[in-house]
C-alpha cells in the first residue's frame, strides 16, 4: 500500500475515532462504589450555588463528601440536559428536580436511585415528617430526598400596611376589605406577572375555596370548564377589573416592587424572603407575611400551598453511592441546620436549629391541626397540561376577559393528557 | 504518470475525507434524526414512538402554530420594509456626502449587540410603565397602548426593536454596493439630466440588484429563524401571541417536551427557508441577466 493511500485510510479513521472516543468518553457506567470525594452536583437553582457550596465544611466534616455544583438559571435548559444526560454515560450523580408528575417520568424509565431505606431512618430518627413522603413516593417506594420546602404564603410591604392601618388579615372578606382599601388610598394591593408564576392566585382561590375540587384538578376528576371553577376565575375576573393586580407586563423584579411600594403584597413561596433581603428590606421591619385565609370561611382547616423539590441520584451514575451517602448525611439535622440557615429558608427536619424564629413558627404552626397542605399547583398539575395552564392563566392576567376561552384551552390539554394515559 | 494521478486521488480523498465525515456527523446525523423525530412522539426519556405523520396534523390544526406563521409572516414583510428600506435610505442619504461615514456609524454600533442583549433593553423599554410609557406620560400622554402585551401590536414593536439593530448594518451594505457602481454610467445619466428619484431607479437601483438580491436573501432567512429578540422581550407571550415559528419550535421542544411536534416544526421552517431561498434567489438570478 502507498503511502498517499495509506493517508486517505488512515485520516478519515482518525476522525471517527477520536468522534467515537467523544461519544463514548467516561463509559464504563455503573456505580464505582465511591462514598467518599467530590460529588458532581447539577441544579436549576443557580442563584443558590453559594450556599451549596457553603456547606462543603460542614459535610466534609461529617462524611468526607463535598459538592461540585453546576447551577443552570435556564430551566427549559436545565431539563433538556438532565433528560438528553440519560442517553449518556455520564449522568450527574446528584441532581435537583420537581416532584409530582416531572419525578413520576424519570421514575417509570427507572432513571432515579431507589431511597426507601434512607427514608424510613429519617422518619424513624424523627428528621421528617411523615407527611412529606408521600410527594416522593412512586409505586409505594421513595426516590430523592427533599432538596427544600417552601410554604406560598402572602409576602406584604409592612410599612404600607401600618399607614393605612391595615392588620394582618385573618379572613377572606378582611384580605379582600384590605385590598379594596388599599387600592381606594392608591395602592395596588395584588402582584402579577404574565410569565411563568402565573398560578398562584389561582391555585389561592382554588384550593381556599375547596381543597377537593383543587386537588381535582390534579387527578382529572374536575374539569378546568367546571362551573365552580368558572365562577372562581369570574371572582378573579372581577379583582382584576377592579385594579387590584400590578400590570401583568411589568419586567421589574418584584422584590424591587414591593419595597418601592408599587403593590403591597405578593403571593410566593418562603425563599422569597432571601429575594427581600437581597434588595434591603429588613424582616419583620420593612416586610413580613401572612398564611392566606380560606376563600371559603366554612373550611376547617385553611390549606395551604407547599412547595417540595427533590434532590435525586440516577440509578446508573458511577457516582451514585456518593450520591446517596450525600442524600443520607443531607436528612440529618447538622445537614439542615446548615442549610436553612445559609439558604435563609424553611427546614424539612423538625431537629434543625435555625437563627430566624419566624421561619421555624411557621413550620410548626402548618404542621398543626388547623391548617392543611396541598401540593403546589406547579408540581400538582401534570406537566403538559400545567404548561398550557401557566400560558394561559399569563394571557388571562395580561388581559382579563370572559374566562372560558381560556379554561377551555387548558381543559383540551387535560383532556389529551388524561387520554394518553388511559 | 497514470499511477502518480492514481496517488494524488487517492491522496485528495484522504484530505477530504475528515471534513466530509465531521460535516456528516455534526450537520446531515442531526437532520435525518430531526426528520426521524418528527415522525414520531418524544418526550425526551425513553426511545422515540412511530406516530407516523401525527405530528404534522396536529402542527396544522394547532391555532397557536398558525399564529405563530401569521407572526412569522409579519416578521418577514416586517424586516425587509423597515431595516432593509430604511438601511438603503440612509445609504442613498450618505454615499455621497463628505464625512458621511460619521452619519452611518451610529447606525452600526447596535449591530455589535447580540440578540438577546436587544431584546433586553427594549424590553425595558417598552415594558408596561417602562422608559416609553414614562416618557409619554411627562409629554402629557395618558393611555399608551400595551406595548408587548396585546398582539399583533407586540410583534411590530419587536419588527421596531429589531430593526434598531439592523438598520445600520445593512446600510453599510448598500453602501459598498453603491460605492462600486463605476462612475462613467453615473456620469453619463446626469449629463442626461438625470437627477434624484430617476437617477435612481434608471440606474443606481438595476446596477446595485447584485447586492440587493443578498441583502434581501439574508434578510428572508434571518427573519424566518426569529428567536433570540422575541425569548429576550416576550417570550412568545402573553400566552403564546407573539410567537415565531423557531420560538414555537422550542417551546414545543424544551418547555413542553414533545420532541416529535417540535421536529416537525422545525423541519417545516427549514423547508420554508430553502424554498423561500431557492425561489427567490432563482427569480433574481434569471432577472440578472437581463441587464
Amino acid at each position: 500500500m502507498n503511502r498517499e493511500r495509506k493517508i486517505s485510510l488512515v485520516a478519515p479513521l482518525l476522525v471517527s475515532g477520536l468522534l467515537l472516543a467523544a461519544c463514548g468518553a467516561g463509559g464504563g457506567g455503573g456505580a464505582s462504589g465511591q462514598t467518599t470525594g467530590t460529588l458532581k452536583f447539577y441544579t436549576d437553582k443557580a442563584a443558590w450555588k453559594p450556599q451549596f457550596q457553603s456547606l462543603n465544611s460542614t459535610s466534609l466534616k461529617d462524611i468526607k463528601v463535598s459538592l461540585d455544583t453546576t447551577g443552570y438559571s435556564d430551566a427549559n435548559q436545565y431539563e433538556a440536559f438532565v433528560k438528553q444526560s440519560f442517553r449518556t454515560k455520564q449522568t450527574p450523580g446528584l441532581f435537583s428536580w420537581h416532584t409530582g408528575d416531572s419525578l413520576k417520568q424519570l421514575v417509570d424509565q427507572k432513571l432515579i436511585a431507589d431511597t426507601s431505606d434512607i427514608w424510613q431512618k429519617a422518619i424513624a430518627d424523627g428528621n421528617v415528617s411523615k407527611d412529606l413522603q408521600k410527594y416522593y413516593t412512586i409505586g409505594g417506594k421513595q426516590y430523592c430526598v427533599p432538596m427544600n420546602i417552601a410554604y406560598w404564603v402572602m409576602y406584604y410591604n409592612k410599612k404600607i400596611f401600618d399607614k393605612y392601618g391595615i392588620a394582618t388579615p385573618t379572613t377572606w372578606a378582611e384580605l379582600m376589605n384590605d385590598a379594596a382599601k388599599l387600592k381606594k388610598n392608591g395602592v395596588t394591593p395584588f402582584y402579577q406577572t404574565s410569565t411563568l408564576f402565573t398560578f398562584p392566585w389561582f391555585e389561592t382561590m382554588v384550593a381556599g375555596t375547596d381543597p377537593d375540587l383543587y386537588n381535582g384538578l390534579s387527578t382529572g376528576k374536575v374539569k378546568y370548564t367546571d362551573p365552580r371553577i368558572v365562577s372562581i376565575m369570574n371572582d378573579w375576573l372581577d379583582q382584576a377589573k377592579k385594579g387590584w393586580f400590578s400590570d401583568a407586563g411589568g419586567k421589574t423584579d418584584p422584590a424591587q416592587m414591593l419595597k418601592q411600594g408599587d403593590m403591597a403584597m405578593l403571593n410566593f413561596g418562603t425563599f422569597f424572603g432571601g429575594s427581600l433581603d437581597a434588595v434591603g428590606m429588613k424582616a419583620h421591619v420593612d416586610y413580613d407575611y401572612f398564611i392566606i385565609p380560606a376563600v371559603n370561611p366554612k373550611l376547617t382547616k385553611t390549606p395551604v400551598p407547599v412547595e417540595t423539590g427533590p434532590m435525586c441520584v440516577t440509578a446508573n451514575s458511577k457516582q451514585k453511592d456518593l450520591g446517596l451517602a450525600y442524600s443520607k448525611w443531607w436528612m440529618t439535622p447538622g445537614a439542615q441546620t446548615a442549610w436553612s440557615n445559609a439558604r435563609g429558608d424553611v427546614p424539612f427536619n423538625p431537629k434543625a436549629q435555625l437563627k430566624d424564629a419566624g421561619l421555624k413558627d411557621l413550620g410548626e404552626k402548618v404542621a398543626g391541626d388547623k391548617y392543611q397542605l396541598v401540593a403546589r399547583y406547579f408540581e400538582a398539575a401534570p406537566t403538559p397540561i400545567l404548561n398550557v395552564a401557566l400560558e394561559e392563566f399569563g394571557a388571562f392576567s395580561a388581559n382579563p376577559g370572559d374566562p372560558m376561552p381560556f379554561l377551555t384551552k387548558i381543559q383540551d390539554a387535560a383532556d389529551k393528557y388524561w387520554a394518553s394515559q388511559k | 504518470m497514470a499511477k502518480k494521478k492514481e496517488h494524488y486521488r487517492w491522496a485528495a480523498r484522504g484530505f477530504v475525507a475528515p471534513g466530509v465525515l465531521l460535516v456528516a456527523v455534526l450537520l446531515y446525523l442531526p437532520l435525518l434524526w430531526t426528520l426521524f423525530l418528527s415522525f414520531s412522539t418524544y418526550n425526551g426519556l425513553g426511545e422515540p414512538k412511530w406516530a407516523g405523520l401525527a405530528n404534522y396534523l396536529e402542527m396544522f390544526q394547532d391555532p397557536d402554530f398558525l399564529s405563530s406563521m401569521f407572526n412569522t409572516l409579519l416578521w418577514v414583510v416586517g424586516t425587509l420594509a423597515v431595516p432593509v428600506g430604511l438601511g438603503l435610505v440612509l445609504a442613498l442619504m450618505t454615499w455621497n456626502l463628505k464625512g458621511g461615514v460619521w452619519l452611518r456609524l451610529p447606525f452600526l454600533i447596535p449591530y455589535a449587540i447580540s440578540g438577546i442583549g436587544v431584546g433586553l433593553i427594549w424590553s425595558f423599554v417598552l415594558q408596561s410603565n417602562g422608559a416609553l410609557d414614562q416618557a409619554l406620560h411627562a409629554f402629557g400622554v395618558g393611555d399608551t397602548p400595551r406595548w408587548l402585551l396585546d398582539a399583533p401590536l407586540n410583534t411590530i414593536v419587536m419588527i421596531v426593536a429589531a430593526s434598531w439593530q439592523g438598520v445600520g448594518v445593512n446600510a453599510l451594505l448598500f453602501t459598498i454596493g453603491l460605492q462600486s457602481i463605476p462612475k462613467e454610467p453615473l456620469e453619463a445619466a446626469r449629463l442626461d439630466g438625470a437627477g434624484g428619484a430617476r437617477l435612481f431607479r434608471s440606474i443606481l437601483w438595476p446596477m446595485l440588484r447584485p447586492l440587493t438580491t443578498v441583502v434581501i436573501g439574508l434578510s428572508i432567512v434571518a427573519s424566518l429563524k426569529t428567536f433570540d429578540i422575541v425569548l429576550g422581550m416576550t417570550k412568545g407571550g402573553p400566552g403564546r401571541v407573539s410567537e415565531t415559528l423557531a420560538l414555537t419550535m422550542f417551546n414545543d421542544t424544551f418547555v413542553n417536551s414533545q420532541y416529535g411536534l417540535g421536529s416537525a416544526i422545525a423541519v417545516f421552517l427549514t423547508v420554508v427557508t430553502l424554498l423561500a431561498s431557492i425561489l427567490y434567489l432563482r427569480q433574481q438570478l434569471s432577472k440578472k441577466n437581463e441587464i
